[in-house]
């Protein structure tokens, strides 16, 4: 328990700061919708000239893409990005800031296992995601109702807020397994960012495409949006992928951890 | 010289990585422009017609994305933030992790004085980033050249590298700046990361919204847009003259701030 609560205080200034700025991001978003409400009126008149094929092609047929939901998956890319970032920021300090720190020696004298030490440092880490989350929900659903111009199903957008949730668990996992592999991580944030774009960028060029394979590659495209408007639920395999892949990885890092040579200063 | 090689070692690795990630990140784009050429000219029609914020939104640009040069154009505003993630980066570590290893006081008991050993750093630095932009450069042309269909692309390639060189060592001595100043040399890469996504995130709001087109002085992804450089359009001469007060400024930030610095060791 006081590992756990020494880890939420030492998370509870980034978690102020990074809510913060994913709520600054979104606010600033959506304050252009009214702009773009009305610029979408013009453009859906231009495109009833075009033919239909063409329309399906480019994507957007759908009644959806031109409403606030459609607006709003824009900048949920972007977020999700900044998320993910976070998540992994987390993930990989866990265990690499103790050996960074030169405290990894005070921690593992003291009478735990190192599986409960694991345990309280991955459950803080995950109430800080949670708290990002929840204030992030309340802040993003209270500037959307702001801003609407039609009446949106809150479910939707929840569904859709909620991606940004799951694909935090990813990075937190990919976070956690990489900083229990890699013996001396020199810069936890370079990791991270590395990571993080690597996975969105090959997750932005495999998508046009149209394969089904590639998606799996990157968790950024584990959720479509336009499906979720659509349908207004996830796709059941990639959730399942995505489950498998995090309980993998935490299996994993708990397996390699309880072996794991940590050198002492 | 010491100081230089040591440095250039340091980074070696990673320089490496960065550069076969520029390389697959041009064959990943390259290979999305197949799919876009293919489908002809009648999408070029369309997305002529679409409002600006809708395009922003679709991720279309006022380039002709049936051309590879166009298409090009379109991919460099993801090089350009992989290369400036990559300055940034650099520019904050290569000054602050003497004091983050604590080697600060081995180095600094030299007898090299604290000018010479930026300067050297910051060389040291400046040829990563040099090296960085020829491996985009030979990436593109060799890439490039594969799609272009005899079209005359390499003047192209070689102004926007130009542009890219600009951004590359204003965010790098931005980082710089932001380690020699900040107390805690630890947080100068995380908040140095968080600027470069606040004025990229700047950049795509302004996309969204005419009206705000003033803001662009204050983000730097805005200077050289491929859409205004490309086709003989070279680099603005105000963009230029801003980036060169830029970097000046925090040049002289950096030092005038890191020879008072009080070392914590």
């Amino acid at each position: 328990m006081n590992i756990f609560m020494h880890e939420l205080k030492a998370y509870r200034k980034s978690t102020i700061i990074w809510s913060l700025s994913l709520i600054a991001i979104i606010v600033i978003f959506m304050s252009m919708y009214s702009s773009f409400a009305e610029d979408a009126e013009d453009f859906k008149r231009i495109l009833e000239n075009y033919p239909e094929a063409l329309r399906n092609a480019l994507g957007f047929n759908q009644e959806n893409f031109f409403t606030i939901l459609g607006f709003y998956s824009f900048p949920l890319s972007f977020i999700t990005l900044c998320a993910a970032i976070q998540a992994m920021n987390l993930g990989t300090s866990i265990v690499s800031k103790e050996v960074l720190a030169k405290t990894a020696d005070f921690l593992l004298t003291k009478p735990f296992t190192r599986n409960k030490i694991l345990t309280a440092k991955l459950l803080a880490a995950f109430v800080s995601i949670v708290m990002t989350n929840v204030v992030y929900f309340a802040a993003a659903s209270f500037v959307a109702l702001q801003v609407k111009t039609d009446d949106f199903s809150l479910k939707i957008f929840f569904l859709l807020s909620l991606t940004i949730f799951f694909i935090q668990l990813l990075f937190l996992a990919f976070g956690i397994i990489i900083s229990v592999i890699v013996q001396r991580i020199k810069s936890v944030l370079t990791v991270s960012l590395a990571t993080v774009f690597v996975f969105y960028f090959v997750g932005m060029f495999s998508d046009t495409t149209g394969d089904e394979v590639k998606r799996y590659i990157s968790p950024f495209k584990y959720f479509d949006a336009a499906y979720i408007i659509k349908h207004s639920s996830y796709e059941a395999t990639f959730l399942i992928v995505g489950a498998v892949i995090i309980l993998l990885a935490i299996a994993a890092s708990y397996v390699v951890y309880n072996k794991k040579d940590i050198h002492a200063v | 010289m010491n100081i230089f090689l040591k440095e250039m070692k340091y980074h070696r690795k990673s320089l490496i990585f960065w550069s076969i990630g520029v390389f697959l990140m041009v064959i990943s784009g390259m290979t999305k422009y197949e799919a876009y050429s293919s489908s002809g000219q009648s999408i070029n029609d369309l997305i002529a017609d679409i409002p600006k914020s809708l395009r922003a939104v679709l991720g279309f640009s006022d380039l002709d994305l049936t051309k590879a040069s166009g298409y090009y154009g379109m991919l460099f505003l993801y090089l350009l933030l992989m290369a400036t993630i990559h300055a940034v980066m650099l520019g904050a570590t290569i000054i602050a992790k003497e004091e983050r290893d604590k080697t600060s006081e081995f180095l600094f008991v030299k007898p090299v004085s604290r000018s010479k050993v930026i300067t050297t750093k910051l060389l040291a630095a400046f040829t990563n980033i040099i090296i960085f932009n020829l491996a985009t450069f030979l990436s593109s042309i060799i890439l490039l050249g594969k799609y272009s269909d005899g079209e005359a692309v390499n003047s192209e390639i070689a102004i926007l590298m130009a542009a890219m060189l600009f951004l590359q060592v204003l965010f790098m001595v931005i980082g710089s700046a932001l380690a020699a100043v900040k107390k805690k040399p630890k947080s100068a890469a995380s908040v140095a990361a968080g600027i470069l996504l606040l004025t990229y995130m700047l950049s795509i709001v302004i996309d969204l919204n005419e009206n705000i087109e003033g803001l662009r002085y204050f983000t730097p992804f805005k200077y050289f847009e491929a859409k205004n450089v490309m086709y003989g359009g070279g680099l603005d001469v105000l963009f230029v003259v801003i980036s060169l007060i830029l970097i000046l400024t925090l040049l002289v930030v950096t030092y005038v701030f890191y020879k008072k610095r009080d070392l914590n060791v």
